[in-house]
């Protein structure tokens, strides 16, 4: 391992350990948790899926806000190695995709047809109980390093940690409801992007980063941020214009 | 967890293929009663804060129950869509000091616990599934599970009052309940939702409803509309479909 990646994945927990002591919002934290997971791993995709309480899958985060990446990740509440870990508890890791095309027929054509070659699960797990799992796709077929996998595995650990805050919930019931509250927060948070991306005329990337620095430079919670602009007593157009003013101050500091 | 699956199946069940002469929402009520220990079940829709209407009861004794909260204007459904869900298992206690109208009303009914649960739709409370028992004492188990269950399913007769289109068209209609609701979480739906509140100005219920009732009328999936908007393929401004909300003021 080079030092200079050592550093970064020093710097990614570090990052990580500060935003979870601040309290800082549990979508956010998991979406930079899955970029991390991008950058600091040899893969291209990385994406959190949650179960509800009925056991179906859902995307809690993701290190790429492009619907249709979301939606490989989505197509994985039928079948898919996500399903398979969250039901076995285990790991699932395909080397390479074409061969399983028995196993998961419309998740493999899919997952092909976006790109990618190779895919892994990690189970997120929290006191015998699985969340769901960490889900990474990479463009080259082939094997993960075992170092990579522990790494991997041990930030689906801390995102476990990160979604069940509360020290109290060993009951099923509390988890759920963690679980439950984080889901619903991520609604508000498409639905968010999809009423910026129609008024500002952006991509979904866009519209989640323009949510994502209007958030961060008011010191609020990304999904409440979001919640309020849904509900309409936060105007779309002014988390717009936060975002063009910001783009017209670097521009005129160049 | 074998009994709550069964409860979960047999209130899809009854919403699926009950008995034909009843609305899907008056049927639902009837499943309440049936499965879980209440005596009468209604759903409400409310819109900003206040009712809009029962679309859907078990016996008169429940449209009763959801009348005082209109006429009174206070009531645990009030509440519930306001701040989730309200359990007031003994209303007769002194204890008891929400809604005294409604309470004073509802005793000389013979009521002794009323229960609100919000439906929720599109991530907003826009309606409620009321019970109540005649005898006091709180909602527990399997009741509490199933009727929380029941009020997620209520979210399909709410969308097709909020949008009269998705009452006229049949396609889809024949879908399992649970698989309809499940065909409505996803990704591309809550996006496409986001950008018909946008091009229509409406709210995330609202937006919700206009885009199945565009599926249900070009026999598409709500999946497949939900990608032709964020594709910018379509466009639901371009619509010109007149929503009537049932019995909404203007």
């Amino acid at each position: 391992m080079s030092t200079d990646r050592e550093r970064e994945i020093i710097r990614a927990f570090v990052s990580i350990a500060n935003s979870m002591a601040e309290g800082a919002d549990v979508v956010d934290l998991l979406s930079g948790l899955t970029s991390d997971c991008a950058r600091l791993l040899d893969i291209a995709s990385a994406g959190l899926l949650l179960a509800d309480g009925h056991g179906t899958l859902h995307v809690l985060a993701a290190s790429s806000e492009r619907t249709r990446d979301l939606e490989i990740f989505q197509l994985q509440r039928d079948e898919g190695p996500c399903l398979d870990c969250f039901h076995s508890g285990q790991q699932v890791s395909v080397n390479d995709l074409s061969q399983e095309t028995d196993r998961w027929p419309q998740f493999v054509a899919a997952a092909t047809a976006a790109g990618f070659a190779a895919v892994h699960a990690l189970p997120m797990r929290l006191r015998g109980t699985t969340l769901g799992a960490l889900n990474l796709f990479g463009d080259t077929t082939g094997a993960l390093a075992a170092d990579d996998l522990d790494l991997a595995q041990a930030l689906a650990h801390v995102a476990s940690i990160a979604l069940v805050t509360d020290k109290a919930a060993s009951d099923k019931e509390t988890i759920n409801q963690q679980l439950q509250t984080a889901l619903t927060s991520r609604i508000a948070i498409e639905q968010a992007k999809g009423v910026l991306a129609q008024l500002g005329s952006l991509d979904m990337d866009q519209a989640f980063a323009v949510l994502r620095r209007y958030a961060r430079d008011h010191n609020a919670p990304l999904s409440e941020v979001a919640q309020q602009m849904v509900s309409r007593k936060l105007a779309a157009q002014q988390l717009l214009d936060h975002s063009r003013d910001k783009v017209a101050v670097r521009e005129k500091a160049r | 967890m074998d009994s709550i699956a069964e409860l979960r199946a047999s209130l899809g069940r009854a919403m699926d293929n009950g008995d034909p002469s009843m609305s899907t929402a008056d049927r639902l009520c009837h499943a309440c009663v049936d499965l879980l220990d209440v005596d009468g079940a209604a759903i409400s829709l409310m819109l900003e804060g206040s009712s809009q209407g029962t679309f859907g009861s078990s016996d008169e004794l429940s449209r009763q129950l959801e009348e005082f909260e209109f006429t009174f204007g206070e009531g645990p459904c009030m509440d519930a869509v306001r701040d989730g869900p309200v359990f007031a298992a003994n209303i007769g206690d002194a204890a008891e000091t929400r809604w005294p109208a409604l309470v004073g009303s509802a005793l000389g009914l013979g009521v002794g616990a009323l229960f609100s649960l919000p439906i929720n739709l599109a991530n907003s409370y826009v309606g409620t599934l009321g019970l109540y028992r005649h005898a006091p004492g709180p909602l527990l188990g399997n009741s509490l599970v199933g009727g929380l269950m029941a009020a997620e399913l209520a979210a399909l007769p709410l969308l097709d009052m909020i949008s009269a289109e998705a009452k006229l068209a049949t396609a889809g209609q024949d879908w399992p309940a649970w698989n309809q609701l499940a065909s409505l979480a996803r990704v591309e739906v809550y996006q496409a939702t986001g950008m018909v509140m946008a091009q229509l100005g409406v709210g995330p219920a609202e937006a919700l409803a206009r885009l199945r009732a565009h599926a249900f009328a070009q026999g598409l999936t709500a999946s497949q509309v939900a990608w032709s908007i964020v594709e910018r393929e379509l466009s639901l401004e371009a619509d010109n479909e007149r929503t009537d909300p049932g019995g909404r003021h203007a």
